[in-house]
């Protein structure tokens, strides 16, 4: 929430976990998890559920202390929630009953750096405007928020993170719940933070999804199972590691193949 | 004509009631503002247990001969980090350390009020509020003390309404969320403890919730919220001392009566989410109501009044018409 450097080139934005473990209590939620995320790449976390999916990101993100090890941020140690870094919790966390409208949920994007005396200046409105007419939701803008469906509501997500102006985009089951034309607009606006050099990290269960929008998977059920392309990392055997006997995807040439696997096998 | 102003003037002869009718207005307009997050926040069980368990603190303060007010206050902070530190515990949800603290702190308060001689008379007092004997005094108290409250909340409005709507958000977004919970405990506690002598003990949640329940059910933008549910809870206070003052009723007892009225009429009849209007409205005016599940042609400027939405159909809400995604 302190505003540091806006719009200055303070950071390249390169995250890193080193040695990183947590644990709840007695129960283990990641062991040992080394990866390097690069800039400009689409990551996806794929594994099943308690995995750990969402414990990783909220880690990267300085929300949860590691147990053992460090994030590091341009080497260095991620304490607490920094600018640049941006997180997108999962829709069900939210009270969607709550009275705002969407254009307000989208300016809670800006809360942190404007004045506390003062209404959000009219260029505020503006930008609040702009991010929701990139993901289409520019003309609900008015509307409250309960009133949208799941897909509506995961895009003024979206343009709320836009505000934040990050880096590193952090985002929690983003395609759970959402209708198709979400999901494309998802994969288009990926595309475009990718190519615009920001890094987008996100949760996933859907392998078919991983397989498609990001150049980057790393398989985890608490710890790293692999990491790397998706055509390289998403073989039977890793998938079968990290989901067990659920479901087993076999990357065939382009094309993917789900086979469901008899869990006793 | 002179009658009808006699009535209305009347009561406002009088200092005590001069007073009454000041203090009643501060403490709807307070109430009504920090009732719209305790609301929102699904907190009325806290504030419930706040408003009991600050009793002691009343009562050594008052036995003592100190400020009451003040008592309120420190026992209102300990009870609340108490709450805090129970609910910690990975056993107990939040709602069972609010009910065990709750009924401890009430139990203390009667144990050390019951030892006075005055005690069924001293007891009702705090309990039912003595909001004919508010003084000067009393008035800028409660009147330094909501100002504080107010601004306060104002210039927190963004952390506080982020806090509410999505705390995985606002932690995401560094915001220290225990610290923003404590302190907004705190201005629970210094609304209700100034709400002690106007309401009382028992009736002051109905000062926190109804008039707040009753804006949201007339407004889906949390700023008029807070504004309605201010002016619902200073004109139940009025119009609930009038009522007490002709009928000869427990003052405290007619402001929430009416207070409770307002919101059954606007439950019952609120332009777009009134039980009754809504019948009416679905039969009179939209016979396809999957056509109205969204404005076709919403404006797109924000200044303007939201559009209306006049009736959702559930089954419609999940599916929703998506927009073309351009």
């Amino acid at each position: 929430m302190t505003p540091t450097t806006i719009g200055g080139s303070t950071s390249t934005g390169r995250l890193e976990t080193a040695g990183v473990s947590v644990h709840f209590g007695p129960r283990s939620a990641l062991e040992e998890i080394n990866v390097r995320f690069g800039v400009a790449e689409t990551i996806s976390l794929l594994g099943p559920n308690g995995a750990g999916k969402s414990t990783l990101l909220k880690l990267l993100a300085g929300m949860l202390p590691p147990s053992h090890g460090e994030v590091l941020l341009d080497g260095v140690p991620v304490r607490k929630p920094t600018q640049g870094v941006v997180y997108v919790p999962q829709r069900t966390g939210v009270d969607w009953t709550f009275p705002v409208n969407v254009l307000d949920v989208a300016l809670m994007g800006r809360a942190g750096s404007r004045s506390r005396l003062t209404r959000f200046a009219e260029h505020d409105r503006m930008e609040g405007l702009a991010a929701l007419d990139r993901v289409g939701m520019r003309r609900f803008a008015g509307v409250q928020i309960g009133q949208l469906s799941g897909g509506q509501q995961q895009r003024v997500f979206l343009a709320r993170a836009l505000l934040q102006a990050g880096q590193i985009y952090l985002l929690d089951e983003p395609f759970a719940g959402v209708d198709v034309p979400t999901q494309e607009l998802l994969i288009d606006l990926f595309e475009g933070l990718r190519r615009e050099g920001r890094t987008i990290i996100y949760a996933t269960h859907d392998l078919a999804q991983a397989a498609k929008c990001s150049n980057r998977v790393l398989l985890i059920n608490r710890r790293v199972i692999a990491n790397g392309p998706p055509s390289h990392v998403m073989t039977a055997t890793n998938l079968r590691a990290t989901f067990g006997g659920q479901a087993v995807l076999i990357p065939a040439g382009a094309e993917i193949a789900v086979v469901a696997e008899d869990s006793a096998g | 004509m002179s009658a009808m102003l006699d009535w209305v003037l009347d009561p406002l002869s009088r200092t005590f009631m001069q007073h009454a009718f000041a203090a009643i207005v501060l403490v709807g307009v307070i109430c009504g503002v920090i009732g719209t997050f305790v609301t929102l926040r699904g907190l009325a069980f806290m504030g419930d247990a706040l408003a009991h368990a600050i009793f002691p603190g009343v009562v050594i303060a008052f036995v003592l001969g100190g400020n009451v007010l003040i008592g309120a206050l420190i026992a209102a902070v300990l009870v609340s980090l108490a709450i805090g530190a129970v609910g910690q515990s990975e056993r107990l949800s939040n709602d069972t350390a609010i009910g065990v603290l709750f009924a401890g702190g009430f139990a203390l308060g009667i144990a050390l009020i019951s030892a006075e001689r005055s005690y069924a008379k001293d007891l009702s007092s705090f309990l039912f509020g003595t909001i004919l004997g508010v003084s000067r005094s009393d008035l800028l108290l409660t009147g330094g003390v909501g100002l504080t409250v107010l601004l306060t909340i104002g210039l927190f409005r963004r952390e506080l309404s982020m806090i509410a709507f999505d705390r995985t958000f606002a932690q995401a977004n560094g915001l220290n969320l225990w610290v923003y919970d404590q302190l907004f405990l705190l201005l629970l506690s210094l609304a209700i403890v100034i709400s002690l002598q106007t309401v009382g003990n028992i009736l002051v949640l109905a000062m926190l919730v109804t008039p707040a329940a009753t804006a949201r059910l007339l407004t889906d933008r949390l700023p008029w919220m807070a504004f309605l549910a201010a002016l619902i809870g200073a004109g139940s206070g009025v119009v609930g001392l009038y009522v007490s003052y002709y009928r000869g009723i427990s003052s405290g007892a007619s402001v929430v009566l009416v207070a409770t009225a307002i919101f059954a009429l606007a439950y019952l009849f609120a332009p777009r989410t009134g039980v009754v209007t809504v019948r009416l409205g679905r039969r009179l005016h939209f016979p396809h109501p999957e056509h109205d599940a969204f404005p076709v042609d919403a404006d797109e400027s924000p200044s303007l009044p939201q559009p209306h939405i006049p009736y959702r159909d559930p089954a419609a809400g999940q599916t929703g018409r998506q927009p073309t995604a351009s």
